[in-house]
């Protein structure tokens, strides 16, 4: 049977079929000719095997060898690729400082500390886009290079949103008046003839306008809300000294900007700004302008909403045209109050994207909807996953469901426990898929079960797998962990009875040791020297786990003692392990002929009282002895008795 | 100058980091070993800077060499050859070019399946070097002593130990210590033929595992070794029987140790809780041939935290100066520059 894997992209699911929630794939070869069988494996994995029930009896066999495939198959996680693996785990340390800080921020106010950790998600997936960049350039060009790019619009995707998540939700904005932020965040992802504006103004020339893209520029720069640039750019024209031109260049100049800190009152900003906006219509009115482009500018400048309309054919989606918005009709807008704007800009287009339903979404304050849809986002829920559990710990998120019943904490345990389980996976990053399960009281029931069934190559990753169980608490994945390696080493012959005892050590358990300590005391029965005495001989109280492993300790013990010729010590011990009566029933016939050289010593070893005890576990089990070795023994007690009867071994 | 700490995220979990050492000038270049991957490497690295006027320095790739298995251990056993121990038993000895550290590794010894269960694989998980000589351990309890100028076996220990060994070290040509997984340790002498430890002890009560053995540099009598506790322990070998000392230091098992080559008195320290940790080791060195400590010399004995504490293992150290390396289970490697020593 031939063993053959394949990997299908589960992820990019077209639209269609995400309505029906079903996608088809095609397996390849004649799998389906005869029965197939499926099984789950660990994690997001499963094999389709054939299953013939008819026991094939001919002998053309090579046509069927032909089918029969394992086909394992598994989704294809863009997570794992080596660049993205860098965020993953950057991004688990900044996932641990946020729960850290959220434990400490249920008794004060940690605003600032979100932000920080906020601004350190968003670095992170900078670095992440920056390294998908290079390696993009790196290779040539293929299916290499396109999924480098589609990774890019990905994470370019999830940066913009955070960025405005942030903003919205996460940052400290003074008096919440969100313009500012707004334009910083238009200007930072949708530059847009930034370059030209750049060139333009270095090279510093009377007469820009004869570059093609000026009026586009300046346009963009208005709209863009960046006035000074507008200006400057402006002032390059050849007839700036005109009149028309000092009338822009002066309502641009006189524009009331609104700070917090500036003083006065936002209703007095507000009384200040329509005074000066209805100036600029006046102007507009009384058709000073002449230059249609200008006119445009002022008509910006007034809100008009046809010259917006007019304006966004330049800009690829609508979100362009907010900060412009906001920032030529309502500048005192607040954070809280961008649907209205939000509406008013999404219907100067037709296109609808995915980008732009978040958008909108996360402008409207439908944070449901937004989790929605970024659960779309093709990047196995990193971001649906990181974003959520942002958003609830800074208090901002609070979803119900259909009852009414807030759902909020389920929901973002749900992200949580579902992007842990699918890092498990993984043979490297299942120690960070842990720490994201053991966040949630689910998730450790979860991560108890996936690491009982992680496979263990090594002792290392065994004692690894074991230190971080016990950093979470699973003292059972401890125990199941050391006892399967202890049984591992039990079915490797009686020469590992060491690890196998150690390993059962480890996990406490006692019928773990027993095993081991029966298969040592069978091998020795059978002949061999007695295994581990260096583990035996200085294993202390971990012998008192079990009572076999109690024997073959003190028996081995009894060895050490008998070869360093301490015969009276040995025989004690003996005794002791015989009148005990601890020993399995097959180690009889060892324990009791291993009497017989102590009784035949020169001098008298065991006292008579001993002997008797002796005499007497013999009888009772006469059977497990032949009668000739009974028999021999039976002569050499008697004779012991005759010694020490009179004389008595004296105790020392 | 403040210490400071610069990370990288490599995409691998690495289990062994080293500078390649350069004569008359500070090292630019290191080797990773990965453990715990679907596949292994070991990579050699340079420190370059991105831009001229920049002063932050990146590590870039320069080779990989795929192993199969985890990389357990990396040593040098002369300037351009490190002995290399992988979890499937092998060792092997890998020759970097002194001067062009981009061209890939090139093999000049490779023991197969040194340490084996007989056909099953078994994972060789340390090793030491001493002029020339490797010490390997695995966990089937036998100790090889590999001679890497002739490249054979010249002893083995079958059976050095019943349960798995975890860490080894020469103390003198003929002496080799090694720890098991319970904590016993034993000193072999490599010169004797009976299979007898000439001396063994345990590391503390708690039957766990010592995960590293290092001696003193210039006192050769003084062994310390690391407990999978996390505890510290310390013997003088004229009088081997108990620690004399023992520290519960850090919060997980220990990893690796350093003695910083430039100051004896300096140790560094890394551990699973995600500590690395700068010990002022003068008290307890020099008091050594009195007997006695005053308790209170005991208790201050200086520890300095290098790093914030990592939530995640790290798994390896080292030192070249005022630098050092460290590599941890996050997949990153972090530089730790301005270290006073």
């Amino acid at each position: 049977m031939s063993f053959s894997s394949f990997f299908q992209n589960t992820s990019l699911v077209s639209d269609e079929a995400s309505k029906k929630h079903v996608k088809t794939f095609e397996l390849p070869d004649k799998c389906f000719q005869k029965r197939i069988g499926c099984v789950w494996r660990r994690g997001n994995q499963f094999t389709v095997y054939p299953r013939s029930q008819i026991v094939n009896k001919t002998t053309d066999e090579s046509r069927n060898k032909t089918d029969d495939k394992i086909l394992n198959i598994r989704q294809e996680v863009v997570l794992f690729t080596p660049i993205l693996r860098k965020l993953v785990n950057e991004a688990n340390g900044t996932y641990l400082s946020v729960q850290k800080i959220s434990e400490t921020s249920k008794t004060t106010d940690n605003q600032v500390d979100f932000l920080k950790l906020s601004r350190q998600y968003r670095s992170i997936i900078r670095v992440c886009i920056e390294s998908l960049q290079e390696a993009a350039n790196r290779e040539k060009e293929g299916i290499n290079k396109n999924t480098y790019l589609s990774y890019l619009t990905i994470f370019y995707s999830i940066e913009c949103i955070w960025h405005l998540c942030e903003i919205l939700y996460i940052d400290i904005i003074p008096g919440e008046v969100v313009l500012p932020f707004l334009l910083e965040w238009v200007r930072f992802h949708f530059p847009c003839h930034e370059q030209t504006a750049a060139l333009l103004l270095e090279s510093c020339e009377v007469g820009s306008e004869d570059h093609k893209d000026y009026w586009d520029t300046v346009i963009v720069m208005i709209v863009q809300g960046r006035v000074d640039v507008a200006r400057a750019l402006l002032k390059l024209h050849s007839a700036a000294d005109s009149n028309e031109f000092k009338l822009i260049d002066n309502s641009l100049r006189s524009m009331p900007v609104y700070s917090v800190y500036g003083g006065i009152s936002t209703g007095e900003f507000t009384i200040s700004w329509k005074h000066w906006q209805a100036e600029c219509r006046s102007k507009l009115n009384s058709k000073l302008l002449q230059d249609p482009q200008l006119e445009l500018v002022m008509r910006l400048m007034c809100g008009e909403r046809s010259a917006f309309e007019c304006v966004s054919v330049k800009f690829s989606s609508w979100f362009d045209l907010v900060g412009g918005w906001v920032l030529w009709t309502a500048p005192w807008t607040r954070r809280g109050e961008l649907s209205a704007a939000a509406a008013a800009c999404a219907a100067f287009t037709h296109t609808r994207g995915p980008l732009e339903q978040i958008v909108r979404a996360l402008l409207d304050g439908d944070l449901h909807q937004v989790i929605r849809e970024v659960q779309q986002i093709s990047d196995n829920n990193w971001f649906a996953a990181h974003l959520t559990d942002m958003l609830h710990h800074c208090g901002k998120l609070r979803i119900l469901d259909i009852h009414q019943a807030d759902v909020t904490s389920r929901l973002r345990d749900s992200l949580i426990l579902e992007y842990g389980s699918l890092l498990m996976e993984h043979k490297s990053l299942w120690s960070v898929g842990l720490s994201y399960l053991c966040g949630t009281p689910e998730g450790v029931r979860r991560a108890e079960l996936m690491l009982e069934r992680m496979p263990v190559q090594t002792e290392a990753k065994a004692m690894r797998i074991t230190a971080e169980a016990k950093k979470y608490g699973l003292l059972g994945v401890v125990q199941s962990v050391s006892a399967c390696m202890s049984t591992r080493h039990l079915s490797g012959g009686a020469e590992r009875t060491g690890g196998a005892l150690a390993w059962g050590a480890r996990a406490r358990s006692g019928p773990q040791c027993s095993r081991a300590a029966h298969a040592a005391l069978r091998a020795h029965c059978a002949g061999r020297p007695l295994p581990a005495a260096d583990l035996l001989l200085t294993a202390g109280p971990a012998l008192l786990v079990d009572d076999t492993l109690l024997l073959l300790g003190k028996y081995c013990d009894f060895h050490r003692l008998y070869k360093s010729r301490e015969f009276k010590k040995a025989a004690k011990l003996l005794v002791s392990l015989i009148t005990s009566n601890i020993a399995p029933e097959y180690f009889w016939s060892t324990l009791l002929l291993d009497t017989l050289p102590l009784l035949e010593t020169e001098e008298p070893v065991i006292s008579s009282e001993d002997t008797y005890d002796i005499m007497l576990c013999l009888e009772l089990r006469s059977t497990c002895l032949s009668k000739e070795k009974a028999d021999l023994l039976r002569l050499a007690l008697a004779r012991n008795l005759a010694r020490t009867v009179l004389v008595d071994v004296g105790d020392e | 100058m403040p210490i400071d700490v610069q990370g990288t995220f490599v995409s691998q979990k690495i289990n062994k980091v080293r500078w390649i050492p350069e004569d008359y000038m500070e090292t630019k270049h290191f080797f990773t070993g990965s453990w715990d991957d679907d596949e292994n490497s070991i990579k050699v690295w340079s420190f370059e800077t991105a831009n001229e006027d920049e002063d932050v320095e990146y590590p870039r790739q320069l080779s990989e060499y795929k192993v199969d298995g985890d990389v357990t251990e990396i040593k040098f056993t002369n300037k351009n050859v490190i002995a290399v121990s992988i979890s499937n038993g092998d060792v092997k000895m890998l020759e970097i070019s002194a001067y062009d550290k981009e061209s890939p590794l090139k093999e000049v010894y490779t023991w197969n399946n040194l340490h084996n269960y007989g056909l099953e694989k078994c994972s060789c998980t340390s090793l030491d070097t001493l002029e020339g000589d490797i010490a390997s351990i695995g966990e089937d309890g036998n100790v090889n002593i590999l001679n890497g100028r002739r490249g054979d076996i010249s002893q083995t220990i079958k059976g050095a130990d019943s349960c798995s060994l975890h860490s080894v070290c020469f103390i003198k040509l003929n002496e080799v210590i090694t720890g098991n997984i319970r904590g016993h340790m034993k000193i072999w002498d490599i010169r004797s033929s009976t299979n007898k430890p000439s001396a063994a002890f345990l590391l503390a009560g708690d039957e766990l595992a010592a995960t590293c053995i290092i001696h003193h540099p210039t006192q050769p009598h003084i062994v310390l070794a690391g407990s999978e506790s996390g505890a510290l322990a310390l013997w003088d070998l004229r009088m081997n029987q108990f620690p004399t000392s023992l520290l519960n230091a850090h919060g997980g098992g220990v990893t690796e140790m350093q003695f910083h080559p430039e100051n004896p008195n300096k140790l560094l320290t890394t551990s699973v809780s995600g500590e690395i940790w700068e010990w002022n080791m003068d008290m307890l060195t020099k008091k050594m041939s009195d007997d006695y400590m005053p308790v209170d010399d005991k208790t201050n004995m200086n520890v300095n935290s290098l790093m914030p504490t990592l939530h995640k293992a790290i798994n390896t150290l080292h030192c070249d100066r005022g630098r050092t390396l460290c590599g941890a289970d996050n997949e990153a490697i972090y530089l730790i520059k301005n270290l006073r020593y």
